[in-house]
């Protein structure tokens, strides 16, 4: 619980994980197949990671491998991991994978998520330092969250020993006024 | 599907930029509260049904514990995010006095919800007190500066100011010598610039 208030952690259980019900349940409207409002034994929903977690841990649903673990992406992680566009696919690719991986059972996700992890943490750092603000801004995109945070870690703090070298103003207009610049009337 | 409207609401303070204030959506809000309701009864409806049925409703294990099953976790999940709505915006308000000072500008304060301009000022009159009973102002600059004045040039109309002993007049564009600590909120602001070299 000590990411109760973690907006990341609540967008990353939001992920939708394919899940079979091995028991039946009645009165919940989850499954838009079903024309009532109950769920069948054996029934294939889509349901979001929080419930799917729970309904797994009380042995109610069995829980399959999501598609951005599945052989495709490793296989397109193994070729060229700095090219895949992970964002699409997950833009919490290692958080989640992290949680799903003690769950289904499939022992390949750790090694995965760690050698794409390392691949593209050089690439990240080195783009960040030297990639002109035109290409970087596509190499952005296809970055997850925790790829993008390292990488305006870095340049923050290329700009940060750049500011210290030079010298500048000290005081600045609070961030949260935005970037705005202001209105000319 | 169930807590879509919540995960939205979070989703959508998360997307602004960090530190930022996106405006308070009390529509989507109350939309979720609701839901909560419907579950919460829903729930209850269920619970009812295996009670009328002769069963335990502790280690009962039918359809209907885990239709229960689902709306509880729902509520729970609802809960949280509510809750992280809530508190993450809370805490950037907080913030809020330390980077642009007790008064809110119309930008911001058009962001925030009834309730959330009273904890804004009440947050800050709790803070003054404790500054008056320090004698001792914490929102000024932590770096110790090189000199008490420094070079400013006004951004917008100001209008004049008194400070100290005297009035200035802080026309726009005009450039003045100030003391740190009076230029500091003007700057933090947007309304002066400091110049330097």
């Amino acid at each position: 619980m000590a990411k109760f208030y973690d907006m990341d952690d609540i967008i990353t259980d939001e992920e939708v994980v394919s899940v079979v019900f091995e028991k039946a349940a009645c009165g919940v409207g989850i499954d838009p197949s079903s024309e009532t409002d109950s769920v069948e034994v054996g029934s294939k929903v889509e349901l979001p990671f929080w419930l799917a977690h729970e309904l797994h841990l009380r042995q109610a649903v069995s829980m399959n491998v999501p598609t951005c673990f599945d052989q495709k992406t490793k296989l397109e992680i193994q070729a060229d991991s700095a090219c895949v566009d992970l964002r699409s696919r997950c833009p919490f690719f290692y958080e989640f994978g992290c949680k799903i991986a003690p769950l289904v059972g499939v022992r390949t996700i750790g090694p995965l998520l760690l050698s794409a992890f390392k691949s593209r943490y050089k690439e990240v750092l080195t783009k960040a330092h030297t990639a002109a603000f035109s290409a970087a801004s596509k190499h952005l995109t296809i970055l997850t969250k925790e790829e993008t945070n390292l990488y305006e870690a870095a340049q923050s703090s290329m700009t940060a020993f750049k500011r210290w070298r030079m010298g500048g103003p000290r005081f600045q207009r609070a961030s949260v006024l935005g970037r705005k610049r202001k209105s000319t009337n | 599907m169930y807590g879509r409207k919540a995960f939205q609401l979070v989703k959508e303070l998360a997307s602004g930029e960090k530190g930022q204030l996106t405006p308070y959506n009390s529509d989507l809000f109350d939309q979720v509260t609701a839901e909560c309701s419907q579950h919460h009864l829903e729930l209850q409806s269920l619970i009812r049904k295996i009670q009328e049925e002769g069963l335990d409703v502790q280690t009962t294990r039918n359809s209907e514990h885990y239709g229960s099953l689902i709306h509880h976790l729902a509520l729970v999940r609802n809960k949280r995010c509510l809750m992280a709505y809530v508190h993450n915006r809370a805490e950037i308000i907080r913030s809020l006095i330390w980077k642009v000072g007790p008064v809110l500008p119309q930008e911001i304060q058009e962001r925030l919800s009834h309730t959330e301009e009273e904890y804004f000022k009440r947050h800050s009159a709790a803070l003054q007190s404790c500054m008056s009973r320090l004698d001792l102002d914490l929102t000024v600059d932590m770096v110790p500066p090189k000199d008490p004045y420094i070079q400013v040039r006004v951004l917008d109309d100001i209008g004049v100011v008194l400070s100290d002993d005297k009035t200035t007049n802080f026309a726009r564009h005009s450039m003045h010598f100030l003391k740190r600590t009076d230029a500091e909120q003007f700057i933090s602001r947007g309304l002066m610039e400091e110049l330097t070299g």
